[in-house]
């Protein structure tokens, strides 16, 4: 028998990212937040402990950290010609469980997007004519600006203390930071991380070819740092165990270290852990949510918990998941081309080049998850398309994360994969190579999208999420221009060896780590007819509840999601405030 | 002798002490800044293999008869390394096979079942540890059909050929997809059992650790960073692994 709980103001889903910036917000406000977290507790476990801690196996290869698929997976198809299959172990990305979310095992890179990306129709469109945009690439405006986001981006880079080098501010533009960056209104709270030797060598080819290579903004911090809230960070020890672990040093911004110990020191505050979300109490007629029902994961007990405001802060997928089959909202059909639910799924296109050189020492274990260069000339919109026949495109970086042995080894073409020549190859080269890659922009299509799986059940029984997914036309195309404009730098770099600059290529595979940045399902924007959730991310179909997460995104770009991300959930924190005060569409 | 654990862990709190001016960064040291303290560690040479990382859990006679051969193909004794076996290859591979991920931990493994696309992943119903075994029976069986005998009783340059034929697809059943297991099962075990940490049973020694220059744990290199940013790094010719800080 389920069990009802008295009521709470507001309910947050999933214990990660946005809901620790959001319920900030709100209990600032003296408004009530209790968020109901899927997993345990991390802070104390051997995956924050040394000498566990840094166990390669264990975290990265095995996904300790990472959602567990028994319980619950994906199923895919390329086409909807196809049967979906469940995932039955997903490497291609990693969501997390337990508190603080992937937030405790992501890498820290923290973007502002492009002034435009809101904007990111009407850009192509004004800039390209209305015939460049495919009748297949349902790109659309966010309903939101970058000058609304903006003062979210300076509060969320000073909470977590975003070490970079501005190259835009208030519209003057300063050397050694990124020219296509939006302006900002200071300098990052902390400077840049130290550059590895990989760094080094990209930006001098780089910047030899004309190009204006900055580093990567990082949460992690480049040196002790105190945040507004009085929140500490250690100081960034370059250890190389960054994603897919937790940092123990307490160096890498997160929401478990900055944002959830503070939480539960306030009032009015309460975070149930163990607590797995089955659905949401829908009212179709009153278009008003009236809680959240969960299993108390511990006891076996369901419980209905009553609640002002629901606000879903779990990972892309599940955002999604509960929409449909709390049936909230139309599900997004493709043959109509109607309904939202679900619509504009979207990833990230990506590509990468090998490259040896005998007399450097790249060492790359002295790294950050963040040590990267990156030059975003290539990016987006930010260079003219006109008879390209694509759009978008992906930032160019040097990324060197990590030394670790199992993963982060590279040979040359032509090497055997084992026998003596495999291990003199690895002897050889494993601190005398490096790698250039691209993290390119994914604009939805109408057949990527998510629905429920017809066949296939989760632990609970529910049904699993479908990615209806594939790479397509825009993208294959992008990521071929892109990745040879890699190649040419890879060239001039002046390697002894360079390994093959492969583009992206279909069919999408979930073998291989891709990035963690799925995005869209429920997706933001000013017309209820073609969006989830209104331009402050309110559902349409019921005011009081609320979506936050990347699941917002309307098409992706060639950043890392979690800057628009944690902006858009801080400013949701104070649109629920404010809700809660004088309930309305705001 | 290693120095009893709980010397060790005074080390680790005389590790902690001395980057006490790092604020908030209970980390180990290591490189040239750790040196001194590293004195005190118990030496690489001290922690050879015990006892209990001998002999199988998981993998028959026949079974760990394969595994050996296998892996004394794949890492032969050389200049490099010593032999597979030497390394703790099929001890660690054995352990596997043995616990979560032989059991099919943290994977989906409700049905229906149906054979998919290889970028869906594997599509098996058997288990990680199942699946390693039928693959062998099955590479047996091809082994004896081409040369007359099992894997670990044919000629080296038969086993060679056979295990190359493996990786390269050219083995093949009449039900068990075999590219499949040797390449996205059986390869990424072994290269794992090379790599991972030694406390899993391969990697005796750190021996790939060493070959490669990884140095391991230690890691508190915020001056190491610079001061060793395109030189070569003292800590890749001494890895630690979590023996060493246990």
């Amino acid at each position: 028998m389920i069990r009802k709980l008295p009521g709470r103001t507001v309910v947050m889903v999933g214990g990660g990212m946005t809901a620790g910036l959001a319920a900030r917000q709100l209990t600032n406000a003296n408004v009530e937040v209790l968020v109901l977290e899927r997993g345990g507790e991390h802070a104390n476990g051997a995956e924050a402990r040394l000498p566990t801690q840094r166990d390669e196996l264990r975290w990265d290869t095995r996904q300790g950290l990472v959602q567990d698929w028994s319980v619950q997976t994906y199923t895919l198809r390329h086409h909807r010609s196809e049967t979906a299959l469940p995932v039955r172990w997903m490497e291609a990305f990693l969501p997390g469980e337990g508190l603080g979310g992937a937030g405790n095992h992501w890498n820290g890179h923290t973007w502002r997007w492009s002034e435009y990306e809101p904007q990111i129709r009407t850009r192509n469109e004004s800039r390209y004519g209305k015939r460049a945009i495919p009748k297949d690439v349902p790109l659309q405006d966010w309903g939101t600006t970058y000058a609304e986001m903006r003062p979210y981006h300076e509060l969320f880079e000073k909470l977590f203390g975003i070490a970079g080098k501005a190259g835009n501010i208030q519209g003057t533009l300063h050397e050694g930071g990124n020219p296509f960056e939006a302006p900002r209104d200071s300098e990052f709270p902390q400077k840049p991380l130290e550059f590895g030797e990989a760094g080094l060598t990209f930006k001098a080819t780089a910047e030899r070819l004309g190009y204006k290579p900055f580093p990567t903004p990082a949460a992690n911090s480049s040196a002790p740092y105190t945040n507004p809230d009085g929140q500490q960070l250690g100081q960034c020890q370059y250890c190389g165990h960054c994603e897919r672990f937790i940092c123990e040093a307490r160096a890498k911004a997160s929401p478990a270290l900055l944002l959830y110990p503070m939480l539960r020191e306030r009032k009015g505050f309460e975070v149930r852990l163990h607590c797995h979300v089955l659905g949401i109490e829908y009212d179709a007629a009153k278009k008003r949510v009236t809680g959240v029902h969960y299993v108390d994961l511990l006891s076996g007990q369901e419980y209905l918990q009553p609640a002002d405001v629901v606000m879903l802060g779990a990972f892309t997928m599940s955002n999604t998941r509960l929409l449909l089959t709390s049936r909230i909202g139309r599900p997004y059909d493709p043959d109509r081309n109607s309904g939202v639910v679900g619509k504009n799924f979207c990833y990230q296109a990506n590509s990468g080049v090998s490259l040896f050189m005998k007399d450097k020492w790249f060492n790359p274990f002295l790294a950050t998850g963040s040590s990267q260069v990156y030059l975003d000339e290539f990016n987006n919109d930010n260079f003219d398309h006109s008879g390209l026949g694509f759009l978008g495109g992906g930032g160019i970086n040097a990324s060197q994360f990590h030394g670790r042995p199992i993963g982060a080894r590279r040979v040359p073409p032509g090497t055997p994969r084992w026998g003596t020549a495999w291990k003199k190859a690895n002897a050889d080269w494993y601190l005398h190579s490096m790698a250039l890659g691209i993290q390119g922009s994914c604009y939805p299509h109408r057949e990527n999208f998510l629905d429920l799986d017809p066949t296939y059940t989760d632990a609970y029984g529910q049904p699993l999420v479908r990615m209806n997914f594939d790479w397509r036309d825009n993208e294959l195309k992008m990521s071929k221009y892109v990745t040879q404009k890699m190649a040419d730098i890879a060239k001039a770099v002046g390697a002894d060896i360079v390994g093959p600059a492969n583009p992206l290529a279909a069919p999408f595979d979930t073998r291989v780590y891709n990035t963690t940045h799925v995005t869209g399902g429920t997706i933001m924007g000013t017309d209820p007819g073609t969006s989830v959730v209104s331009p402050h991310l309110q559902h349409w179909d019921a005011q009081n509840l609320f979506i936050v997460g990347a699941s917002v995104f309307a098409h992706n770009a060639g950043y890392n999601p979690t800057g628009p991300l944690a902006a858009l959930a801080l400013r949701t924190g104070d649109d629920i405030a404010s809700y809660v005060r004088r309930p309305r569409f705001i | 002798m290693p120095p009893p654990a709980s010397d060790r862990r005074g080390f680790i709190r005389q590790v902690v002490g001395a980057t006490a001016a790092v604020p908030l960064a209970p980390v180990l040291t290591g490189g040239v800044a750790a040196s001194a303290l590293a004195a005190n560690a118990p030496s690489p040479a001290a922690c050879k293999p015990a006892d209990n990382a001998s002999g199988y859990i998981s993998l028959s006679r026949d079974e760990a008869a394969f595994v050996e051969t296998l892996v004394n193909i794949m890492c032969p004794a050389d200049e490099l390394t010593p032999n597979g076996v030497d390394c703790g290859l099929p001890t660690y591979i054995d352990r596997q096979l043995a616990g979560d991920f032989g059991r099919g931990a943290k994977r989906y493994s409700r049905g229906p079942w149906q054979q998919g696309k290889p970028e869906h992943g594997c599509q098996l119903p058997l288990t990680p540890e199942q699946h390693f075994k039928a693959g062998i029976a099955a590479a047996n069986e091809a082994c004896v059909a081409r040369y007359g005998a099992p894997l670990d009783q044919v000629r080296a340059a038969e086993a060679a050929a056979f295990v190359a034929d493996l990786g390269a697809g050219k083995v093949v059943d009449d039900r068990l997809p075999m590219a499949a297991w040797f390449n996205e099962l059986v390869y990424p075990l072994f290269t794992q059992a090379c790599f991972a940490d030694p406390i899993y049973g391969g990697n005796r020694d750190k021996v790939f650790w060493r070959l490669i220059g990884y140095p391991g744990l230690p890691a508190t290199n915020t001056v190491n960073v610079v001061q060793y940013r395109g030189k070569p790094f003292p800590g890749s010719k001494n890895p630690k692994s979590i023996a060493d800080f246990s």
